[in-house]
């Protein structure tokens, strides 16, 4: 019987993640160097294991090619890290202010007090969703080659901070629950900063976003 | 002087694997030579990174290959050490062997 093992697919969402991590010139070896040995693995060890395998590469691959951007150009990553750490400080309110500018333009409080409480509450939490967006754009512009070595640094640090903050807010105030109710939109003013590298990084190479025969 | 540079544990590692395999050498014949005899798993982006590093040195040269459906329709890259490679094992093989003289380490710590 002939096998014919680069019919087998590796999985999509590890292929996509090495993919963006990579940089155009790599992406092309370091997948096709992957895909080959996944289609040995896929066929001679089974599907399940190949698969297994390509997410520990995948993995391990992306962790390598972060610190690997902050080796090979450690000042222009670091400052496009810096710099999207102080352009988040300063267009922090700018939500806020916002949303209270057009709501208060418009009346709502009087008029239609639902409109106005999911404004003052969702439409914040959503509002800095896209500013950490935005602010994710502008690293990923500013660290070309290395968008998703500094959007994901970027989102690591303030990771950390939530973490820090939510271990000093349970200490100190323990049965306050509102940092708990803020967690999840935290968690997506990271994914955003992330998102916004992904953007950056498909719009310069739209050619190599996709893994060819996915 | 400038001093002579030596290779770095991993990079010593990359560049023997290439002497080894000969023309057979790219991403994953050196990675799977590394795995068959150091027996510790290796990252295709730790073999690239350090490719790319000993490439911009001079210690390596590539050329690209034909692509293939095996690798979803990608190239590969041979790699070759030249001559300036060779230099650096050999100069990093001759501090090691420099530094271990005379030591018997086999069992020193064990």
């Amino acid at each position: 019987m002939t096998s014919q093992p680069y019919l087998v697919q590796p999985p999509r969402i590890a292929a996509g993640l090495v993919n963006l991590f990579t940089s155009a010139k790599e992406a092309e070896l370091i997948m096709g160097d992957l895909h080959e040995e996944f289609s040995q693995l896929a066929s001679t060890s089974g599907l399940a294991v190949g698969r297994g395998w390509y997410w520990r590469q995948a993995l391990k691959t992306i962790t390598h090619l972060v610190f690997a951007a902050f080796r090979t150009a450690p000042w222009s990553t670091t400052a496009a890290v810096a710099g999207g750490f102080m352009l988040r400080r300063l267009i922090a309110g700018v939500p806020e202010h916002a949303i209270f500018a057009v709501l208060e333009r418009y009346q709502v409080y009087d008029h239609h007090f639902k409109v106005y409480a999911f404004f003052a509450s969702t439409g914040i939490g959503i509002g800095h969703v896209f500013s950490f967006l935005f602010v994710g754009c502008v690293v990923a512009l500013a660290a070309r080659g290395r968008e998703m070595a500094a959007t994901t640094t970027l989102s690591l640090i303030y990771g950390a901070m939530i973490g820090l903050a939510l271990l000093v807010w349970m200490t100190e105030r323990p049965g306050h629950e509102y940092y708990l109710w803020m967690l999840p939109w935290n968690l997506a003013d990271l994914f955003a900063i992330v998102i916004g590298g992904a953007i950056v990084r498909m719009r310069r190479s739209p050619a190599n976003t996709l893994p060819s025969g996915a | 002087m400038a001093s002579p540079d030596y290779l770095g544990e991993f990079e010593h590692i990359v560049v023997l694997a290439l002497l080894r395999l000969e023309d057979r050498a790219y991403g994953v014949t050196v990675r799977q030579e590394i795995e068959l005899r150091t027996k510790r798993e290796v990252s295709i982006g730790a073999v690239y990174a350090t490719l790319d590093r000993m490439e911009t040195k001079g210690y390596v040269k590539s050329r690209l290959g034909d692509p293939t459906p095996e690798r979803g329709g990608r190239s590969k890259r041979f790699f070759r050490v030249t001559a300036k490679g060779v230099a650096a094992v050999n100069r990093t093989q001759k501090a090691l062997q420099s530094m271990t003289e005379g030591l018997s380490l086999i069992g020193r710590y064990t």
